[in-house]
């Protein structure tokens, strides 16, 4: 919970941001968003979640981009939001997963009620 | 002079008017009222608002920050505040949405664990098996259609008939009968055998691990696979090399763990290269009990 309200904590905070974010906070940011897109890949959202998963991607591009332009602010802003987004990558990709389970459980469930006489046709 | 009189009255009412509504506070912009009304659809809907733990808290406290500070925030900054609060939402929506169908789908398993207690309990009151039909022999079921119960004789018959009076080959009538005997296992007879499909969803993310919900399969197929030990069983992998083969693995080493002796089952992977008959995110285990196996 504290890592998402520093999420916009440090949104908000941007205000006269390029005095506020120095390359050590950037590179930080970098590193927890490339973590965040990575754990999306393991979560398969490039199957489950392709829209957000690009998107993180091209987040992660352009704060990899300002970092290689030592425009610190830009990286923070990208990153954050690249994080953010690899994250609802994972989330949508475990939704997909649980409801797909569930779904074959059901299908199974209902096989048997009809098989046991008492379930519909 | 009166006309002017009414334009100058009328004009004064405008600009009074004009004057009090530039003092009205506008409403909140557009994008935060979205937001808003986004949460709002997702605290009245009982599965999001029981379910959304820290993350509709999160999306919860980042809106209410939005819109809080919309009016000193530059652009800029306002802008980000969006985009963060947006995905935000879009999280704690999939996490709740995800926790309801996992609730959900364990309580399905109880009840699918319930029911097949509950099958066994019938298939073994209802069965009979007559044997003494004459050449080729015929076996008969009083079990409910299609189901098919062939019995172990002497002299194996060639064909068997089923309930419904449908005379089939022996080997698949027995392919029939283990499927009856796997309910609530996805299963198919086609021309390969009796194939018990495994979808990617079945293993963990990415990797070769078997979900919960696979584990339950698979002891209902190494039960019936016990029961017969003459039946050829095949592994077919769909996906990347690498994976495919981890996962044909793992499905052989669970089989093995609960029974099934290794050396009956063959493992292959069908990759990639063969683009022209699957899909490239296809990522299934078929598990193929072959019919002519005798």
């Amino acid at each position: 919970m504290k890592r998402y309200r520093l999420f916009l904590l440090a949104a908000l905070a941007v205000s006269g941001a390029a005095a506020a974010v120095d390359r050590d906070t950037a590179t930080l940011e970098l590193t927890q968003a490339a973590t965040a897109v990575q754990t999306a890949e393991r979560d398969d959202a490039a199957r489950y979640a392709p829209a957000d998963l690009d998107e993180a991607h091209a987040m992660l591009d352009s704060a990899q981009s300002a970092a290689d332009g030592r425009n610190w602010t830009d990286v923070a802003i990208y990153a954050e939001r690249a994080k953010v987004t690899g994250d609802l990558a994972s989330s949508r990709s475990r939704q997909h997963r649980a409801e797909a389970a569930t779904a074959e459980i059901e299908r199974s469930v209902d096989s048997l009620q009809h098989q046991l006489g008492g379930g519909a046709p | 002079m009166k006309t002017s009189s009414q334009h100058w009255i009328l004009a004064s009412a405008i600009a009074l008017l004009v004057g009090a509504c530039a003092t009205v506070p506008p409403g909140p912009p557009p994008d935060v009222v979205r937001l808003q009304n986004d949460l709002d659809r997702m605290h009245s809907d009982p599965r999001i608002a029981s379910n959304g733990g820290a993350e509709l808290a999160n999306a919860d406290a980042a809106v209410d920050m939005l819109a809080r500070n919309e009016r000193t925030l530059q652009p800029r900054e306002y802008q980000q505040g969006v985009y963060i609060a947006d995905k935000l939402v879009g999280i704690a929506e999939a996490s709740a949405l995800a926790r309801y169908s996992e609730q959900r789908g364990m309580q399905l398993g109880a009840e699918r664990e319930r029911l097949l207690a509950q099958n066994a309990v019938i298939e073994t009151r209802t069965t009979t098996i007559v044997t003494d039909a004459p050449p080729p022999r015929t076996i008969v079921t009083e079990a409910p259609p299609p189901r098919t119960v062939v019995t172990t004789v002497a002299s194996p018959p060639r064909a068997v008939r089923t309930e419904t009076g449908e005379l089939m080959p022996r080997a698949r009538a027995e392919l029939m009968a283990m499927q009856n005997q796997m309910p609530g296992v996805e299963s198919r007879l086609d021309a390969r055998g009796l194939v018990i499909r495994l979808g990617d969803f079945m293993f963990e993310p990415g990797r070769a691990e078997l979900t919960p919900t696979a584990e339950q399969s698979l002891d209902s197929v190494a039960r019936v696979l016990r029961s017969d030990n003459d039946a050829g069983i095949a592994i077919e992998a769909y996906g990347e090399d690498g994976m495919a083969l981890r996962r044909a693995n793992a499905v052989r080493d669970y089989l093995g763990a609960r029974g099934v002796d290794s050396t009956r089952v063959s493992a292959r992977t069908i990759g990639y290269a063969t683009r022209n008959t699957i899909a490239d995110n296809d990522r299934r285990v078929d598990i193929v009990i072959r019919g002519d196996y005798r």
